[in-house]
């Protein structure tokens, strides 16, 4: 008996453990943020919106707040023009080359940030394209960095609906180039869009180390505010913490709703042999 | 000039040649089927007239005018494909008017005429519904006054009912027919299933290896199959090789000579004493009887009866002839007259057996 109890405790027990392991240092930091003071006691000493006051009145806040929603808008928006037609273009009418782009499409995984900003700074530095240390050469290097983020959920729409023959389709009932792609592949691949922009959002709005690294001070940006309080005060690090958490996880919400939504949208279509399907399975229970 | 000529295509892919040397004239309002087994080029060529591949070589004329190199959405060319491909973001509606909208049309008209081709198409209630909503015969139907709806100068079906159950195929296929015939609208239907070219078209052009094999009404291509090919992929068809024994007569002898059969003069051809042939000799010509009770036929052959398959109306037997197997098909009502592995007779008329020869393949009769 004993030991079937501990087999059917196990998995909870594991769980349990993965949750307090991740959910730990989140709730530590909400926490922290509304805590008097917390370093001296186990249980914070008391609980105060002081340091949530701190960061909204400081003067860089809303700056760092809205250059990075600029970068991140742009960032979104500049790789939704770039990736969704080349995606579409290749899948169309280069098969051959998916595997080409599908390669290419994780190779940002395997530059560390560093190494792709430094590369950046060398080849940009110089002219004719002294882009470097502008805030549009970041928004470029963001669309690189982020290119899987926007890149998969794209070709997974896009082979979610038979993309080919909605095309020929529409082609076939005189659209043309331009009005098939507006009024029926975009639509119909929407919730690739939306979720892949909303990764790319996420990750840009709280990306640092590219930031710093090519534009540094010029162009200050949410993350570097918040390192910048971790090194005078943790207390309004944290405050900044939940801000772009909270960001991030109504992004993510976002993201689950738009993917249930787009699930239910792309479950129906392609040939079905509904009867053929009963009477088989008629005859498998017989 | 016919109203589509089309003219020496060809078309390669990767060097393996889809389409070879076709040729092939369609008057106006005439209904054509593409018939052959798949990789046979005739969804290649189908994609040639709809502008979505381009010739190698050779040259498509329509109604007087050259469009080889005309792009697809200018050709006005209707298609309809297996899958549908109604698009998911638009209710049946608006999948109808979709070509009205794009052609600029009013919006009063285009009222109209989408309300009247879902008249048309039996689906006046379903106008709101998307494709999800639908069963495929639906969808399929929403696919096909979609592209009714810009009335196009040819209407193209790529396997249109290959994905749907047997029961709406039959249905649905009639329901195309009926359509095409009131619109009096130029057609042409790509299909594996011979039973559908059959029943559909008035001309049915049958591929093989991407050239074309015969080109013919239905009862041609059925009663008067002109290669080995067309008589063995078109319906089921018995076999027998033997020799020319006799051309005055018309014998025909087994290679080990266990069996003579009597054939049509017509039939003869070209084909010289002595040369090794095929006589085909379909199912349902095939009269069976227990022994010594026919008459009025020139061939009888005695075969053991193996097994007996009910089709419907009409059942199969399977018999053994020479360690050979023939299928010979009689009225199910009759089918207690014969009792498994007792000997029958089956007896045939001259004009029953075609003959091809073995050695001119493909034997092309004058």
């Amino acid at each position: 008996m004993a030991t079937i109890r501990k087999k059917k405790s196990l998995p909870g027990l594991l769980i349990g453990g993965f949750l307090f392991y991740m959910l730990l240092p989140i709730v530590a930091t909400y926490i922290f943020s509304i805590a008097t003071r917390w370093d001296r006691s186990i249980l914070p000493e008391g609980l105060t919106l002081e340091w949530y006051k701190v960061a909204f009145a400081d003067r860089w806040f809303l700056i760092v707040f809205k250059n990075s929603l600029v970068l991140s808008f742009s960032t979104v928006i500049a790789s939704i023009v770039i990736i969704v037609p080349t995606a579409y273009w290749v899948h169309l009418r280069v098969p051959k080359a998916r595997a080409l782009l599908d390669l290419l499409s994780i190779l940002p995984f395997a530059i560390p940030g560093v190494v792709l900003s430094l590369g950046l700074i060398r080849l940009y530095a110089k002219p004719p394209l002294m882009l470097a240390r502008t805030p549009t050469m970041l928004v470029a290097a963001y669309v690189i960095f982020t290119m899987p983020f926007m890149y998969r959920p794209v070709v997974n729409s896009l082979k979610a609906v038979n993309i080919k023959v909605l095309t020929e389709a529409a082609q076939s009932l005189g659209s043309s180039w331009l009005r098939t792609m507006g009024q029926v592949i975009l639509p119909n691949i929407m919730p690739g869009i939306i979720s892949g922009g909303l990764l790319v959002f996420a990750t840009i709005f709280g990306e640092f180390t590219i930031a710093t690294f090519l534009v540094g001070a010029r162009y200050k940006t949410f993350p570097m505010q918040l390192v910048y309080y971790t090194r005078r005060d943790g207390r309004i690090a944290s405050a900044y913490s939940v801000i772009s958490f909270t960001i991030a996880w109504v992004s993510s919400l976002i993201i689950l709703w738009v993917a249930a939504w787009g699930a239910k949208r792309t479950t129906s279509g392609g040939p079905k042999k509904e009867k053929e399907l009963k009477i088989n399975s008629a005859g498998d229970q017989s | 000039m016919s109203y589509l000529v089309l003219t020496h295509l060809n078309k390669t892919y990767d060097g393996t040649t889809a389409v070879n040397d076709f040729s092939l004239q369609v008057e106006k309002g005439e209904f054509i089927s593409l018939l052959g087994p798949s990789g046979c080029g005739k969804t290649t060529t189908l994609r040639m007239v709809a502008g979505f591949e381009t010739p190698d070589s050779g040259s498509i004329h329509l109604d007087g005018e050259e469009i080889t190199s005309i792009p697809p959405n200018h050709r006005g060319m209707g298609m309809v494909f297996q899958s549908y491909a109604l698009f998911p973001n638009m209710t049946a509606w608006n999948n109808v008017a979709f070509g009205l909208r794009v052609a600029k049309i009013p919006t009063a008209k285009i009222n109209n005429r989408v309300n009247e081709l879902l008249d048309l198409v039996d689906l006046s209630d379903d106008g709101h519904k998307y494709a999800r909503e639908m069963s495929g015969g639906q969808q399929q139907r929403v696919a096909l006054a979609r592209a009714l709806a810009i009335e196009p100068r040819v209407l193209l079906l790529d396997e249109p009912l290959s994905a749907l159950d047997a029961v709406v195929r039959v249905s649905l296929r009639h329901e195309i027919r009926r359509i095409q015939s009131a619109l009096g609208i130029t057609t042409i239907y790509v299909t594996h299933d011979q039973e559908e070219a059959l029943s559909i078209s008035d001309r049915v052009v049958v591929m093989r290896q991407a050239v074309i094999e015969q080109i013919g009404t239905p009862e041609e291509i059925y009663i008067q199959p002109q290669t080995r090919f067309v008589a063995t992929f078109v319906g089921t068809i018995n076999q027998f090789s033997g020799i020319m024994k006799d051309k005055q007569k018309g014998l025909v002898t087994g290679i080990n000579g266990d069996w003579e059969l009597s054939i049509a003069q017509i039939s003869q051809g070209k084909i010289p004493e002595g040369a090794p042939i095929t006589v085909f000799v379909r199912p349902e010509e095939i009269h069976v009887s227990k022994i010594d009770k026919s008459a009025d036929y020139a061939n009888s052959l005695q075969a053991v009866l193996k097994t007996i398959t009910l089709l419907g109306p009409v059942t199969r037997l399977n018999l053994d002839f020479y360690g050979q197997s023939i299928i010979a098909d009689i009225k199910t009502v009759d089918r207690h007259r014969f009792i498994l592995n007792k000997p029958v007779e089956l007896s045939f008329s001259r004009e029953a057996c075609r003959i091809m020869s073995d050695d001119d393949f493909p034997h092309d009769d004058d």
